[in-house]
């Protein structure tokens, strides 16, 4: 049975996708500030923010005796503020640079290392459209997705020896509570800049995530993948 | 607390096992003495890399304690704790006992 790692599985995106691989069969370990909100015998529920080092560390530690192994991360877990720079304080930019770049970092960090003997490790990290289509309003957001970008790409190669793949995944906008402060007239507007003119929904996410996970993209590594025909 | 001959001899069983698996003639039989990376080690940094991994598995394995031992002290150490099985020993007392 294949264990997958899933960031920020308490709603949204990352509660679907943790459903998504219950279904198919994997184990599931999954994690959230907040408790667990699926209850299921192959689900692992990690109560903790993934910018606390001690913590992941802990539950990698976890996961080694549990599991032996993890064959797939997929850091989802990640906050947003939608507000002009004059008006952002620095405790917003912290925040979101510890949850987005710090937390996305440390569980590259500790999952690989659990990957090693699976030879085959899948590594997906989640950017955002907002980065290329330089979003107003959105400039740390999008800067910390940036980071995530890079990140991505540079550990496909640190990782490439141990047979690990590193790729991302760019949503446009889908509808969960991270968008939900945004007005109509700006959601519209980001649309039309869309080759494919709707709102995405998770199950494009999971498609693009089944792709990178496939035994068959041994070969795809430090790519981004928009959605919506964004680039 | 482990006393350090018993760190000692984690750190060797996972130099050997680690030799094997990348085959490293010069650590397969590897002592206290033998050094690790540096300038005239055998390990290269993917080596290296596998070796802290697999070590700071087996200390929470074995010992019950979760050490970092990639952290800012080694990083900015003038004399690198990886450098040789004896220094890396010294490291590990040196992130149980804190
Ligand atoms: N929805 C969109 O339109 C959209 C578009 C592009 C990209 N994305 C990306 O997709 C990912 C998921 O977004 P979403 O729309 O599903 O957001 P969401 O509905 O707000 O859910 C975010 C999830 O992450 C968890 N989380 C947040 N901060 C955390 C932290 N510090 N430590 C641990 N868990 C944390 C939350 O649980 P707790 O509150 O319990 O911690 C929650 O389960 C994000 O990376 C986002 O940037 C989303």
């Amino acid at each position: 049975m294949k264990t997958i790692v899933i960031t920020g599985t308490r709603k949204g995106i990352g509660q679907a996708l943790a459903q998504h691989y219950l279904n198919k069969g994997w184990n599931v370990a999954g994690c959230s500030r907040g408790d667990a909100s699926i209850q299921h015998e192959h689900y692992t529920h990690f109560s903790l923010d993934v910018s606390d080092e001690e913590a992941v560390v802990a539950m990698a530690r976890t996961l080694k005796k549990q599991f032996g192994q993890v064959d797939a991360l997929l850091n989802n877990a990640g906050i947003a503020s939608m507000n002009h720079a004059l008006l952002t304080p620095a405790s917003t930019v912290n925040r979101i640079l510890q949850t987005n770049v710090v937390g996305t970092f440390l569980f590259c960090r500790e999952m690989a290392k659990l990957m090693r003997s699976t030879k085959a490790g899948r590594i997906i990290n989640f950017t955002t459209v907002a980065h290329p289509l330089n979003l107003e309003g959105e400039a740390i957001y999008a800067a910390s997705k940036a980071a995530v970008e890079s990140l991505t790409r540079i550990l496909a190669r640190e990782l490439a020896e141990l047979q690990i793949t590193v790729n991302a995944i760019g949503p446009t906008p889908i509808e969960t509570d991270l968008i939900r402060g945004v007005p109509a007239d700006k959601m519209e507007a980001l649309l039309q800049r869309q080759a494919i003119r709707r709102m995405g929904e998770v199950k494009d996410v999971i498609n693009a995530v089944d792709f990178f996970i496939r035994p068959e993209s041994d070969f795809i590594t430090g790519q981004v993948i928009y959605l919506g025909g964004v680039n | 607390m482990p006393d350090r001959s018993e760190i000692e001899t984690l750190v060797l069983e996972s130099v050997r096992l680690l030799a094997e698996d990348f085959e490293i003639a010069a650590l397969q039989s590897a002592d206290a003495s033998s050094t690790l990376y540096a300038s005239t080690g055998s390990l290269d940094s993917m080596a290296l890399v596998n070796l802290i991994a697999d070590i700071e598995e087996a200390i929470d394995e074995k010992f019950g304690a979760s050490i970092a031992l990639a952290d800012e002290k080694a990083m900015s150490a003038k004399n690198s704790p990886f450098r040789d099985v004896s220094s890396l020993v010294d490291a590990i007392i040196e992130r149980i006992k804190s």
